[in-house]
């Protein structure tokens, strides 16, 4: 780790004015400061702001600086929420890692991690070796030539599914963006990946109501039963009236640039019955315009079956 | 029963490793590693991390520490910095010191390299095709070896003879020890003396490889390390931490300590070669083996230090059969060292074997322990030396009773969205000991001590050195001390091969009737306390023929000794004219494949084990349970991916994925104990390797019991059991 200037703002307005990288639970920062890969010379520990609380009155919030292990102890929160938390990283982890710091971790690619490669995202133009090499846990889905890095959150796979949105604040003002616009596919620039501009910070988290999402969950496929990235997710939630599918949610992890909501599946299982069959039709386009690379082709009849998986879990009781 | 000795010690952070040793003045180093796998350091530009704050010293090819390469009963150890020639990437080429470690890693991150670059061999499938012959077993058995039935003319004449026959080829996964303490050392010298605080798995054998590697006198190092934070077979040699830092402080004047990073322990040390095997085995329809073929390859890195024996391992000694074949070729490759790594030879090949026999079982039509009770071995094929000791039947017909094996369909059952299966398979570790003297010694406080230089990595040793020292001082095991790690103690204990409690044990069993001996001559001797009269000795007592009796120490005080000790010595000998030696165990466990993701859950693990006498029941259980959660780390997690330009693509624990706790289930491990006396006096052997043993193919047998599917690699992951 290189040296580095360590300031604790104590106010928003503090923090926003000064230059610098911001720390919240140094889940990530930390660890690619010790990989290198991140060499700020200032870093701003946010934790004294007062970006804390999770609110369901109407809808939901949570304060940015809410920890991962906190929301997911939390009552009110939709169950794919929940389970997409716990499935994240492990207990340590989450007891320190902050929701604002979740929604802007960096991708897991082993080529981004390592400073004696080249990665288009870290260092641009440099090249990707993803592309033509170990590339079994990386995307098929808003690929580019120049990058295929898989987003890592969970959490962000099941907020982008309930339409959720994040607060940003400047000095002197704010905006609100939807989590599903915030996030950038690499395309020509991988290194931007998202709409966080220089002297913006995430406040807070919004979840619009959505009643019927207290039938959801959160599906997660994985090499290794706890504490391990996902190979495919899936964040479902059904509107089920007379065992017919009014609504649905559905977005998918692991196997895309960034959280991918699966509109066309949504549309199939609008008025289907609750059915395997309908599900499994539902499903078929979920993989629709992939890009497999040489060792990840797997992931697109596994993104098919962890959607239908997912939807046959949330309804057991109407398939009995 | 008595717990680990050590375990209060190591939860609550009293045991002290090699780094945990912080001396005035030290200093700290950092091993820089090559970015290319095969070519030349053309130039080292270190200006830039000469002048780093805090630097002190900057080592490299072009200005390297002198050191010269040891060579053991392990074989010649690697030294770094010696010349420019790069091998692997990851390869030690520098070594940075400086007054902190963060200031040693900032500067080593300076270091500028220019390299002539050479083309790579990195792929093992392409270099099948031009494979070596290994150089022979380490029983000196030719690479390539052959027992047939007198009229048989070749191993493909039996095959073709026999009524049923399965072929398959198999492969396993380069793999890495990944022990909890990465490979480290802090080195202090007083004079021409050198002492090294540095986990390995023999101390004595430790101080005499950096002894000859600093060109110095044997007797003029030390080397202590009563705590290893796991070792597995890639502690055996020096690691390169510790010639760095040795070196380094004996230039520097200062003492100066060096570890890996947990991803510098991937290519700095050693690990376990990747396999592919081919099996062929003919069989009566009655499952009666007619003929084995096994051919093996190894990957092995470019000076072909070390293959792993897949086929000698194994099939050599395993089956009853009137035909066997087997082969073993390398294929040498610019990849990071490769070592003993638990179960060499065995863990691996007896995925490919037992893989191949559950096959043969399927073809059969046949319970596949059925069919391995069938073709149950009295003695090696060929040989005359029966099993001095063998109740493998005995482990499987209680591990199947107890595991419910009798539930088991051929085709699996299906539990909700849960395909369930189970799986089966044999383990096999030859019985081994090695020479070892160990020191008893009685002290007037009325405690007894056991010393001797070896190693207890996490093994148990220390417990079981002091509870065989107890029984063979007819004492109570808190009476009784166990030290260990210090190449000033009688050389004894290495923890290798699964030998330690055989070789150390057999030691002690030696030296405490000797001090016993001591001991009543020194009580009837004249101005003692029973001067004159015949005494004997019994429950830590010396009685006089005329009924009195002191303890031990007692005597002791009364004599003016504070202690008295005697050394002992044991090494294996005529026994090995007489009887073949092996541990025993049957393996059993249940998966479940998800019906739609494919994901394999280990859900039940049960291991009956026929080792001898087992000494400590908790120890023995703790080893066997780390085994058998190995051959699921090998058979579902485990594997290092080297990429084309020699890079390793997972190395670290981010990528290569070992276990969870929540991966593995409760683990069942059951003894049948029978004392192997005709083994050693003792009657123990070795139960350190042979858990992983036969773990993978139980697996990968379960998995196919389920799904239908066989998969002939590890580790196995989900999409070799999707379909489209």
């Amino acid at each position: 780790m290189r040296r580095f200037e360590l300031t604790a703002p104590d106010t928003v307005d503090a923090a926003l004015a000064a230059p610098g990288t911001f720390l919240a639970g140094g889940t990530t920062l930390v660890d690619l400061m010790k990989l290198d890969v991140l060499t700020p010379e200032h870093v701003l520990d946010i934790n004294a702001l007062p970006l804390h609380g999770i609110s369901t009155s109407d809808g939901l919030r949570i304060g940015a600086l809410e920890r991962m292990s906190d929301v997911a102890a939390h009552a009110g929160v939709y169950p794919m929420i929940t389970r997409a938390l716990l499935a994240s990283a492990s207990q340590q982890l989450r007891n320190m890692a902050s929701i604002g710091g979740n929604l802007m971790q960096r991708t897991r690619c082993s080529y981004f991690r390592d400073v004696a490669m080249p990665c288009n995202r870290r260092d641009p133009g440099s090249g990707c070796p993803a592309i033509e090499g170990s590339n079994r846990m990386h995307a098929v889905l808003g690929t580019s030539d120049s990058c295929v890095a898989t987003h890592a959150s969970d959490l962000a796979v099941a907020l982008v599914a309930l339409d959720a949105q994040v607060r940003l604040v400047r000095t002197g003002g704010e905006r609100t963006v939807a989590l599903a616009d915030f996030y950038r596919t690499p395309g020509d620039s991988p290194e931007v990946e998202h709409d966080l501009r220089p002297g913006e910070l995430i406040s807070e988290v919004l979840v619009p109501r959505l009643d019927w999402a207290a039938r959801s969950t959160y599906v997660k496929v994985r090499d290794r039963q706890s504490y391990e990235f996902a190979l495919c997710s899936a964040a479902v939630a059904l509107d089920v009236v007379d065992s017919r599918i009014v609504d649905a949610r559905v977005a998918v992890g692991g196997v895309a640039t960034v959280p991918w909501r699966l509109p066309t599946v949504e549309a199939a299982l609008r008025g289907a019955p609750v059915t395997q069959e309908a599900f499994e039709d539902a499903a078929a386009g979920a993989a629709e315009g992939a890009r497999p690379l040489s060792h990840n082709g797997f992931k697109v009849p596994l993104l098919r079956r962890t959607v239908v998986r997912a939807l046959l879990e949330l309804t057991q009781e109407e398939r009995a | 029963m008595t717990t680990r000795l050590d375990g209060p010690m190591k939860v609550t952070g009293q045991a002290r490793y090699g780094t945990d040793h912080n001396v005035p003045g030290m200093l700290f180093g950092y091993v820089v590693l090559s970015t290319i796998a095969h070519g030349e350091v053309a130039a080292m530009d270190v200006a830039a991390a000469k002048s780093a704050p805090g630097v002190v010293a900057v080592y490299t090819p072009f200005e390297p520490l002198e050191l010269h390469t040891p060579v053991s009963m392990l074989g010649s150890t690697w030294v770094p910095l010696q010349n420019t020639e790069v091998a692997y990437y990851g390869q030690p080429i520098g070594f940075v010191v400086a007054e902190s470690f963060e200031q040693a890693r900032d500067a080593a991150a300076l270091v500028e390299v220019a390299y002539h670059e050479l083309p790579a061999l990195t792929s093992m499938a392409a270099g099948l095709a031009t494979a070596e012959d290994a150089p022979p077993a380490r029983d000196g058995s030719p690479p390539s070896l052959a027992v047939l039935a007198p009229d048989v003319e070749s191993i493909e004449h039996a095959l073709a003879a026999s009524p049923v026959v399965v072929e398959a080829m198999y492969s396993t996964a380069t793999q890495n020890h990944a022990a909890m303490e990465p490979h480290s050392a802090v080195a202090i010298w007083e004079g021409e003396r050198l002492t090294v605080h540095s986990g390995n798995q023999a101390a004595n054998l430790q101080a005499i490889s950096l002894a000859d590697a600093l060109g110095v006198e044997h007797s003029a190092v030390r080397s202590v390390n009563p705590f290893v934070g796991g070792a597995f077979g890639g502690k055996g040699h020096t690691a390169v931490p510790a010639f760095l830092a040795a070196a380094a402080a004996r230039e520097l004047g200062r003492p100066v300590k060096a570890a890996l990073t947990r991803e510098q322990v991937f290519t700095a040390t050693a690990g376990r070669p990747a396999t592919v095997q081919r099996l062929a085995i003919g069989a009566e329809r009655d499952g009666t083996l007619v003929a084995l073929r096994h051919d093996s390859w190894s990957s092995t890195p470019m000076d072909r230090s070390f293959i792993e024996p897949t086929s000698h391992g194994t099939s050599r000694e395993w089956y009853t059969t009137p035909n066997v074949a087997i082969s073993q070729k390398m294929v040498p490759l610019n990849i990071p060292p490769t070592t003993f790594m638990r179960a060499p030879g065995e863990a691996p090949g007896s995925f490919a074997l037992e893989s191949a026999m559950d096959e043969l079982a399927v073809a059969l039509e046949m319970d596949p322990i059925e069919l391995r009770m069938r073709n149950s071995s009295l003695a090696p094929p060929g040989k005359d030396l029966q099993w001095s000791s063998k109740h493998l039947d005995e482990c499987y017909a209680a591990g199947a009773a107890r595991f419910g094996w009798a539930q088991r369909t051929p085709t699996g059952r299906v539990e909700g969205d849960w395909l369930v299966g189970l799986g089966t398979a044999t383990a096999m570790f030859p019985a081994l000991r090695f020479p070892a003297s160990v020191q008893v010694m009685l002290r007037d406080d009325g405690t007894a001590e056991v010393a001797t230089s070896g190693a207890d990595p996490g093994t148990g040793l220390l417990t079981v050195m002091a509870l065989v020292g107890a029984s063979s001082l007819d004492i109570a095991p808190e009476r009784v001390t166990a030290q260990l790690g210090d190449s000033t103690l009688p050389a004894g204990g290495l923890s290798g091969g699964s030998t330690a409690t055989a070789s150390a044990g057999s030691a002690i069993m030696v030296a405490a009737p000797k001090v016993i001996d001591d001991l009543l001559a020194l009580a009837a001797a004249p101005g003692a306390p029973f001067e004159g009269v015949e005494v004997s000795y019994a429950d830590g007592h010396v009685l006089a023929a005329d009924g009195r009796s002191l303890t031990f120490g007692e005597v002791l005080k009364a004599t003016g000794r504070p202690s008295i000790a005697a050394i002992g010595s044991s090494a294996p000998g005529e026994e090995l004219t007489k009887h073949s030696f092996s541990s025993f165990g049957a393996q059993f466990c249940e998966v479940r494949v998800h019906r739609w993701t494919r994901e394999v859950r280990v859900s039940r693990m049960l291991g009956v084990f026929d080792a001898g006498r087992i000494i400590n029941e908790q120890a023995a259980r703790s080893q066997i349970i780390g085994g058998m959660i190995w051959g699921v780390s090998a058979a579902l997690h485990e594997g290092l991916e080297i990429e084309g330009n020699g890079r390793l693509a997972n190395g670290d624990l981010a990528g290569y994925l070992i276990p969870v706790n929540a991966d593995i289930p409760e683990v069942d491990v059951q003894f049948v104990q029978y004392p192997d006396t005709l083994h050693n006096p003792l009657g123990a052997r070795g139960l350190g390797e042979i858990g992983v043993v036969g773990m993978a193919a139980a697996v990968a047998n379960a998995v196919h019991n389920a799904t239908g599917t066989r998969v002939r690699h590890i580790p196995i992951t989900i999409e070799d059991l999707l379909e489209d």
